[in-house]
């Protein structure tokens, strides 16, 4: 399926392409002073660097002392003043270098800073002295009364001095390192950037997904919902026509309507036979559709397990001996307590259970039900880590179902739970059965507040390990709690 | 303006966007490595390489070069033309590996043309086709048509053994209506062949929809030839556009002539 998304929203060409690029994105301000601090400590001229917009991005102005002496004048400061004004102003021209002279006959150079082709921002050289001015010029001498010829001439000669020719070599110098500079913050702007970019694309892409699989997720949960509801309006009409077949079969067979051969009461047993065994098909599928939808009601007491236990071996005793099984149970009665629950649905979960083991257990095999208490945490798979921190440990009863049958693959165990899921379908054919009991029982137990999980048992067969909360102690907090009488479990 | 050539009379410039696309590994980057080191510094910017520690493509590679109009068409060509008219050309690569999809798609947005770079291995020939299928899946994603783009195919790593031989290609690229060049980038060849066949198909469309040539001032032939010039070139550009397989053959000789 192709995911139409809609354009993606920042462009790498915003990035790269137009003329938007500004001196101050692209430089880090401390960086470029101290380069310009570098380069002044090496030739003695003072460096500015501004950008397009006027920001002065790094300043290392120092005061020659021709300079001072000229701004201790009213009239020299006026005039400094107007010189540093106008180089602030001044362009660097078509050809991006121009000289701007100063009146006490120093100079600055004026430079275009270029980058990918544009300009960007200028570079102020200066001031420095052209080395052909080698004493005051009128011009700094009529500025003010006050200024002294001599004084003059003496700080004229403390002033750098360098060649036009000097001056180009070195600014050159200076630009190719801040066009490295540049480039490099061009680079990780880009960069970061586009890294943002990515990340908000692809998030914008898992949350389209996500939408979608929200709405496919929305449209499965009304489907199986729909399902349960078709299921539990066809079970109970198939159940009504079906409970006419029994009762109608069984009146033959007692004789109702006449005599009949032994041959005939033969079939119809039969036909009565396999009309309970539909009708039991019907009605785990009402449990598990009455489960799905949480209508199925429950009289919660409390329970002694071990009657419970002994009702079901004897109901299934006759089963197991036919197939040569060995069947026996081991409880202490004393010790076990009671747990809170439904007795007629916790004979169902442990009928469903020992049927299964014994049809799974091949004979002269055998299948033990053993109950004990365990502590809440006894399973030895959570650690106990903040366990004080938790509700206070409860008391379980644990049922064990232990058979030694042929074994459930561990990878099976996941899935050996759900509705209609059979370990290998082959197995329909020969044991029989939906693949609804397991469902239905794990939901039964989870009603009670219990667990059922699956161990081996080594060296062959299966332990179905059936944990339900006690009721002696702290009743109160826990299957009360859970399990109110008339309870409806969670839908 | 999504997806077409930038005009920005302000600023005199016309940018155009070419992309390299391609499977991973293709020589996307050897490309451009290779056009940077076969053209002259006047014209060419750096190459600005966003990659891994193991040298692949993280977000995209971009080789900038500037090509200013030459004032030697004079009359009336030159009427109303705006002087000093730059034509800006940025050349990207996209990251080929399957996981940058959406930097792929980020990158590819707003280009003037393509260049698919494919490996000629044989073993590669499921990847060209993944990646091709990929382009157009994108392209449609941002409104463009595979068919509408101005494309160049480039079968690269000549040099390898297994590869696709020359008849192979040349019956590949007749079925196609793409010009198809050959190329062993990490040497340098056919290099300058495909960036100057895309730019060639790229120009027609673009002159033909926006009158480039006459916002440069110059005549629609002069550009592959000025271009060259100032890339530093001495090979002759209808050469150059000679070695391609397939696609139209009016252009040698628009050009030639």
């Amino acid at each position: 399926m192709t995911i139409e998304a809609p354009p993606p929203s920042v462009r790498v060409d915003d990035l790269v392409l137009d003329g938007r690029l500004h001196l101050e994105d692209l430089v880090d301000r401390d960086g470029l002073d101290e380069l310009c601090r570098s380069f002044v400590a090496l030739f003695g001229i003072p460096v500015r660097i501004y950008s397009n917009e006027g920001g002065l991005l790094a300043d290392t102005a120092i005061e020659h002392e021709l300079c001072a002496y000229v701004n201790t004048t009213v009239e020299g400061r006026k005039a400094c003043a107007a010189t540093v004004g106008a180089v602030k102003a001044r362009d660097a021209g078509e050809s991006g270098d121009v000289l701007h002279p100063c009146f006490t006959g120093a100079a600055y150079r004026i430079l275009a800073l270029e980058y990918d082709g544009r300009r960007v921002g200028r570079l102020i050289v200066g001031p420095f002295l052209p080395p052909q001015v080698t004493e005051p010029l009128p011009s700094l001498l009529s500025i003010d009364a006050a200024i002294d010829k001599d004084r003059a001439q003496v700080l004229l000669g403390k002033m750098p001095r360098a060649k036009a020719e000097t001056v180009t070599r070195i600014t050159t110098h200076l630009k190719s390192a801040l066009d490295l500079i540049l480039f490099s913050g061009h680079k990780s702007f880009v960069t970061s950037k586009m890294h943002l970019a990515s990340v908000r694309e692809s998030y914008r892409q898992l949350e389209d997904k996500t939408a979608r699989l929200q709405e496919a997720f929305d449209r499965l949960k009304e489907l199986d919902r729909l399902k349960s509801n078709f299921l539990a309006t066809v079970s109970h009409e198939l159940r009504t026509p079906l409970t006419s077949i029994i009762g109608y079969s069984e009146m033959l067979v007692e004789g109702l309507a006449g005599e009949l051969k032994p041959e005939q009461i033969e079939f119809v047993k039969t036909i009565h036979a396999k009309g309970g065994q539909l009708l039991s098909l019907i009605m785990s599928l009402l449990d598990l559709s009455k489960m799905e939808s949480g209508t199925m009601r429950m009289t919660m007491r409390p329970v002694r397990i071990e009657a419970v236990m002994k009702e079901v071996v004897s109901t299934l005793l006759p089963t197991a001996r036919k197939r040569g099984v060995k069947l026996q149970m081991s409880a202490d009665a004393s010790s076990l307590g009671e747990v809170r629950g439904d007795p007629e649905r916790l004979r169902q979960v442990f009928i469903n259970l020992v049927e299964n083991a014994i049809k799974f257990t091949p004979s002269e095999g055998s299948v033990t039900l053993r109950a004990a208490m365990v502590d809440e945490d006894g399973d030895g798979g959570d650690d106990d880590a903040g366990l004080a921190l938790l509700a206070p440990t409860r008391a379980l009863v644990e049922v064990r179902v232990v058979d030694t049958g042929i074994g459930i693959p561990k990878r099976e165990w996941g899935r050996i739970f759900d509705p209609f899921y059979q370990v290998d379908s082959s197995s329909t054919r020969e044991y029989g059965g939906t693949g609804l009991g397991l469902s239905i029982v794990k939901r039964l137990v989870e009603s009670h507040g219990g667990t059922i999980r699956i161990e081996d048992n080594p060296p062959r067969g299966t332990v179905f390990v059936v944990t339900l909360p006690q009721t002696s102690a702290g009743a109160d907090v826990t299957s009360d709690a859970r399990a109110p009488a008339e309870s409806r479990p969670d839908g | 303006m999504r997806g077409i050539v930038q005009i920005n009379f302000g600023g005199r410039e016309i940018a155009l966007k070419l992309v390299y696309y391609g499977p991973a590994l293709s020589g996307k980057t050897t490309n451009l490595r290779s056009l940077h080191h076969l053209t002259t510094e006047t014209s060419r910017g750096r190459l600005m390489t966003l990659e891994t520690r193991d040298d692949r493509t993280l977000f995209f590679d971009m080789l900038p070069l500037t090509l200013r109009a030459e004032t030697s068409v004079t009359g009336a060509d030159r009427a109303g033309t705006p002087a000093g008219m730059t034509l800006r050309i940025k050349i990207f690569t996209v990251p080929g590996q399957v996981l940058h999809a959406s930097t792929r798609r980020l990158v590819l947005q707003g280009a003037d043309g393509v260049a698919f770079i494919a490996d000629s291995q044989i073993s590669e020939t499921e990847h060209n086709a993944a990646s091709f299928l990929d382009l157009r899946r994108n392209l449609k994603e941002l409104n463009l048509s595979v068919k509408e783009l101005p494309l160049v195919i480039q079968f690269n790593k000549r040099d390898l053994d297994r590869i696709r031989s020359d008849e192979e290609l040349a019956a590949l690229a007749s079925r196609g209506r793409e010009p198809v060049f050959r190329a062993s980038a990490v040497n340098g060849d056919g290099v300058l062949e495909t960036f100057f066949g895309l730019l060639d198909v790229t120009w027609r469309k673009l002159d033909r929809e926006h009158q480039l040539a006459k916002l440069l001032g110059i005549a629609s032939t002069e550009l592959l030839p000025m271009a060259a010039r100032q890339l530093g070139l001495e090979t002759d550009v209808a050469t150059l556009l000679s070695s391609c397989l397939g696609g139209t053959t009016q252009r040698t000789a628009e050009v030639s002539s």
